[in-house]
């Protein structure tokens, strides 16, 4: 059985807004290094779009540019 | 007050904010926010930025590793460990666009040094962007220099006087 992770907030809301920057970054760093894995794996922007949850403009405008 | 040299004015700020999305992009993010143009002024050979730095005993190299280690910090409060650097994605390549693109931060603090500059009748310096960046109270900055153990008043106070004491390049 998957062991759930705990992730409470810090009570200080400075904390608390200082982690949410940090785990936006990390997730904008994460989905660059996924998207730009699918694309050279063969997946279509649509296909992406579709896993990411958005739209296929959207995908494609954030990431295309790093990928011509 | 007018601008003494207009021609300097632009080259500094231009070079500033060119150097600021250099270390967003080092550091993986697509647009530079107030920490990465407190980075750039402290690069920028006209020296005003880290000599303020140095006024309140403060390394001017160790500010860059100073915001690295407040986001890893940050994560760690919510019991993440972040992911190895190398298995996170390159720098975004820069995106060729007719706007600079930043976050509010950066804006903000960029407005205020610019502020700064009129006020002492001066070409935009290093030292009004120091000024600018630690009259901010909360962010990726202010925590960083929080961590590195600076007073931002008196940061911001040598950075004023940095400001009017540097002589023109």
């Amino acid at each position: 059985m998957p062991v759930p992770t705990e992730i409470a907030a810090p009570d200080d809301p400075a904390e608390a807004l200082a982690a949410v920057v940090a785990l936006r970054r990390l997730a904008d760093r994460l989905e660059r290094a996924a998207v730009a894995r699918a694309i050279d794996e063969g997946w279509t922007w649509q296909q992406v779009a579709e896993a990411l949850g958005v739209t296929r403009q959207a995908v494609h405008k954030k990431h295309a540019h790093s990928r011509v | 007050m007018k601008i003494k040299n207009p021609i300097k004015d632009m080259r500094t700020i231009k070079e500033i904010l060119t150097s600021a999305e250099d270390a967003a992009r080092r550091a993986g993010e697509s647009q530079p926010g107030a920490e990465h143009l407190l980075l750039a002024a402290l690069e920028h050979p006209e020296g005003s930025a880290r000599r303020a730095f140095e006024r309140v005993g403060a390394d001017p190299d160790a500010f860059g590793a100073a915001v690295a280690e407040q986001h890893v910090g940050a994560l760690r409060t919510l019991g993440i460990e972040p992911p190895p650097e190398e298995t996170l994605a390159p720098p975004p390549e820069a995106k060729p666009s007719r706007w600079y693109r930043a976050n509010a931060s950066l804006q903000s603090a960029f407005k205020r040094a610019g502020e700064l500059a009129r006020d002492d009748g001066t070409w935009l310096k290093g030292a009004h962007v120091v000024a600018a960046v630690a009259g901010m109270e909360h962010g990726s900055a202010a925590r960083a220099l929080r961590a590195m153990g600076v007073d931002r008043e008196a940061l911001a106070a040598a950075a004023a006087a940095e400001a009017r004491a540097a002589p023109p390049r």
